[in-house]
């Protein structure tokens, strides 16, 4: 569905990514893992638009999207969420995933039907699917860091996507926070059908879930490949542990 | 020099570069509205208040001193050092407690200060022209354009200009301090965290700011009547001259001020009753084509 | 809006409506200017408030309204409505002009470009002594025979601020307004969630700018003169400062800013004539401690005493 064919981006002579290449089929859910400063967030910045690469190509469903801005991304369907959250803070949880559902309806240039009557029900069954319906007329700056994160993953719902991106979507999130927010990826993937490539630390987490794991360093991919493959193969070790003898886990 | 005439007529030569030496103010203000911009991210609202005060303290001093041209000197020394002290008192006072703030609300207080600083300047001089003698050495004029006669004070201005930016650039580029602020100017968090302590470094700064639009003041007096409202007008364009100059950069506030005052001269000499919008027309195309400025700049 | 909000803003129209025929024509002129100023400063805070926007000049297109109805009445033979629509749509054509010049850049250098070319505009209308009038400006401007007596021009005015602020409520209250303080909030959000930036906040100056166009013309009706001051940066620094007295992030707030710096400034500078010295000191009060205005302050207080209650069921 989504392939990424030798791309590269430089930053003031800094090469944050580095002919990167990455592959994910249709319903899968894929990972991308590297140590930090690897160019994960990079990477996905220029799948979503928000930054273009200077070289390679990113095709979605056989279409170039290379060089498109956020905006035209996320109308074929791509949605993401962001590893520092990044959410309307002035507004509530429910005004923030009702401007996701108003955008992807394009309605965001009517200017005279108050808002608050609109695309109700579709709002609420985003919430609900995510667990945050009770707290919908929340100001976010008031919800746990947990929580946010969750809505970060809902706004990203509201675009009713075929493929999300989710970077780092447990950072910093407590234990019974993460292990929900877990359920709700497969949730997702199973029965919602979404295609998902995500990043993470946590490897339980990556090796959990995960379908395939494509390897970053240094802003390269080493490797891209089923659990066992990635878990054994020795430049990732070299990587990760610094060419120790053993398999990963 | 005939042959140069034949091109340009002396007349023209004359008026540019008459318009040159204003442009010594310009940068002289500017750079001090710059440093401030640059490093502490304030943009200055209060600075054409402080060049403004600068004027009107020239002016006591010079009267305190008998009014001739030891007058003059003493207030060169003196005004910029009055109008740096204020500067100290407000950055201390209040400045340093904003700094956490949008932009947006520190542009809103030195409105405020501009505000407060130009009805202290009514209260304590009252509404009348103030004018400031042209010290005894430069009164007169010098032959400098085949006959015609260039005011001996414009080229003591044109000099001062580029000594000034000299030592600024030492300033700023030979002096520890010089550098400690270059660094805070792109990273401060980074500067403090080598335990550095740049509250010190921006006081600094700002009160050296202050002291250029005091000496501004003080060296535009004996060319102009010292009136209110000379402050409007002067920071509008000290600020479009730091724009297109970039950020931070003295050697940009030199170039804009440069075009600034060049374009005024020579529009004013082709279209006399439009010549003032040749600067501003300037600045936006300049602006269109490079809008971070045309130096680089420490944001 | 509860039924609180509703009728409180109901009385406060109707004491609108009545209070000229209790008070001397001074106040009448007064509270047109309130009204009109008000009115300016909300078009204001749609773009900065509720969008985000650095807009650091919005006297500019305050000032090309004024000018624009202005120059429609005193050099054209053209009926005076058309005037009157000339004024804000030549406003709103600046607005697309000037958004469409700046928008590519952020935040400050948006700030500053904008300065640049509403400096050149003021410096263009400053010396074009026979197109515009000049440093003079242009006085007594031939208004229509009803609009032209304080009460008249009041009541004109009380009917469009009304319908204005009617309009650009329903604005904020729009799908629109919801995706503009979303752009505020998180621009980077808010493309990647499919909304063109761009294009969004091109609409929000053009709109902004039409609304200020029609303070301009509304300030013709009251005083029935222009001058070039009304284009002057440190205008817009005043409308800023009543925002920011009022509370941007409300909807009222500018409006309620706008009344207070016209009622200080008239009292003021019948005991004084340091108004400037005043209104620098109320600034520096709000700026540290009522960041957020009156109103947004009034706003905290009020939201403080309880924490949302979950809801339990649908």
């Amino acid at each position: 569905m989504l392939e990424v064919t030798s791309i590269s981006k430089t930053f003031d002579g800094f090469k944050a990514v580095n002919n990167a290449n990455l592959a994910v089929g249709k319903g899968e859910i894929v990972a991308v893992i590297g140590p930090n400063g690897a160019g994960k967030t990079t990477l996905f910045n220029l799948i979503t638009g928000i930054l273009k690469p200077d070289s390679g190509r990113v095709l979605f469903k056989n279409e170039d999207i290379t060089g498109l801005s956020p905006h035209e991304v996320c109308r074929k369907r791509i949605s993401r969420s962001f590893q520092i959250v990044n959410v309307f803070q002035r507004l509530t949880v429910f005004e923030n995933v009702q401007i996701s559902v108003l955008s992807r309806e394009e309605k965001t240039w009517n200017l005279f039907t108050p808002s608050a009557s609109l695309a109700i029900k579709e709002t609420d069954e985003i919430l609900e699917s995510v667990g945050l319906l009770k707290k919908k007329n929340r100001t976010t700056a008031l919800l746990s860091h947990g929580d946010r994160k969750v809505l970060e993953i809902a706004m990203a719902l509201g675009g009713n996507p075929e493929f999300l991106i989710l970077d780092e979507p447990t950072a910093g999130m407590a234990a019974e926070e993460t292990s929900r927010c877990i359920d709700l990826i497969k949730k997702l993937s199973q029965i919602m059908g979404l295609t998902i490539l995500f990043c993470e630390h946590d490897m339980e987490i990556v090796f959990g879930i995960a379908n395939r794991i494509m390897v970053m360093v240094r802003g390269g991919t080493v490797i891209q490949g089923s659990c066992e493959e990635v878990r054994c193969n020795e430049a990732v070790q070299d990587a990760y542990l610094g060419g120790s003898d053993v398999c990963l886990m | 020099m005939d042959a140069v005439y034949s091109i340009i007529p002396a007349g023209v030569l004359s008026q540019v570069f008459v318009g040159l030496s204003r442009t010594t103010i310009l940068f002289i203000v500017a750079s001090g509205l710059t440093l401030i911009l640059g490093v502490l991210r304030i943009p200055n609202v209060a600075h054409g208040s402080l060049y403004m005060i600068g004027a009107f303290t020239a002016f006591t001093v010079t009267k305190l001193f008998g009014g001739g041209s030891a007058g003059f000197w003493m207030a060169l020394i003196i005004a910029p050092l009055v109008v740096a002290l204020i500067g100290l008192i407000a950055e201390r006072g209040m400045f340093q407690f904003l700094y956490e703030r949008e932009h947006l609300m520190l542009l809103l207080l030195t409105f405020a200060f501009s505000l407060i600083f130009g009805d202290l300047v009514k209260l304590v001089w009252g509404g009348e022209y103030k004018s400031v003698p042209v010290p005894h050495i430069f009164q007169g004029f010098v032959p400098l354009f085949g006959d015609l006669p260039f005011p001996l004070y414009n080229l003591f201005l044109l000099i001062a200009g580029p000594v000034v930016a000299i030592l600024l650039w030492l300033l700023t580029n030979k002096t520890k301090m010089g550098k400690i602020a270059r660094a805070a100017a792109v990273d401060r968090e980074m500067v403090g965290a080598v335990g550095i302590n740049v509250s010190r470094v921006f006081a600094i700064v700002f009160v050296i700011g202050c002291f250029l639009a005091g000496l501004g003041g003080v060296l535009v007096a004996p060319t102009v009547s010292v009136t209110l409202g000379m402050d409007h007008n002067l920071i509008i364009e000290a600020f479009l001259i730091v724009i297109i100059g970039g950020l931070g950069n003295i050697w940009g506030a030199l170039l804009g001020a440069l075009i600034f005052g060049l374009t005024q001269s020579l529009g004013i000499l082709i279209w006399p009753q439009f010549g003032i919008i040749f600067p501003y027309l300037a600045v936006v195309v300049v602006l269109l084509f490079r809008p971070t400025g045309l130096l680089k700049s420490t944001w | 809006m509860s039924r609180k909000t509703l009728l409180g803003l109901g009385a406060g129209i109707i004491v609108l409506l009545l209070f000229p025929l209790f008070l001397p024509r001074f106040y009448v002129y007064l509270v047109s200017l309130i009204l009109l100023y008000g009115l300016l400063a909300t078009s204001l805070n749609l773009v900065l408030g509720y969008g985000g926007i650095f807009q650091f000049h919005h006297a500019v297109f305050y000032g090309v309204g004024a000018y624009g109805t202005t120059l429609m009445l005193t050099k054209t033979g053209l009926p005076a409505m058309l005037a009157f629509i000339a004024g804000p749509l030549a406003s709103a054509a600046f607005g697309l002009v000037l958004g469409i010049i700046c928008i590519r850049l952020t935040k400050l250098y948006f700030g500053m470009l904008q300065i640049s070319l509403g400096s050149l505009v003021w410096a263009i209308v400053y010396r074009w002594y026979s197109f515009t009038g000049g440093d003079d400006g242009i006085h007594g401007i031939p208004i229509p025979e009803m609009l032209s007596s304080p009460k008249s021009a009041y009541y004109f005015t009380l009917i469009i601020t009304l319908v204005c602020l009617f309009v650009m409520w329903k604005i904020i209250q729009s799908p629109f307004g919801s995706a503009l303080q979303g752009i505020r909030d998180n621009p980077v959000r808010s493309e990647m969630i499919g909304i063109n930036v761009r294009m969004h906040q091109l609409l929000a100056l053009v709109l902004a700018g039409f609304f200020a166009g029609v303070a301009g013309s509304l300030f013709v009706v009251v005083d029935n003169t222009v001058f070039p001051d009304m284009l002057f940066w440190t205008f817009s620094l005043e409308i800023l400062i009543m925002c920011l007295l009022g509370g941007w992030f409300t909807f009222l707030g500018p409006m309620l800013g706008a009344a207070v710096i016209v009622a200080l400034r008239t009292f003021v500078s019948t005991y004084t004539d340091y108004w400037a010295l005043v209104l620098g000191i109320i600034m520096m009060l709000v700026i540290f401690f009522l960041p957020n205005g009156i109103l947004g302050y009034v706003e905290e207080k009020f939201k403080r005493g309880f924490i949302e209650p979950e809801i339990e069921e649908q």
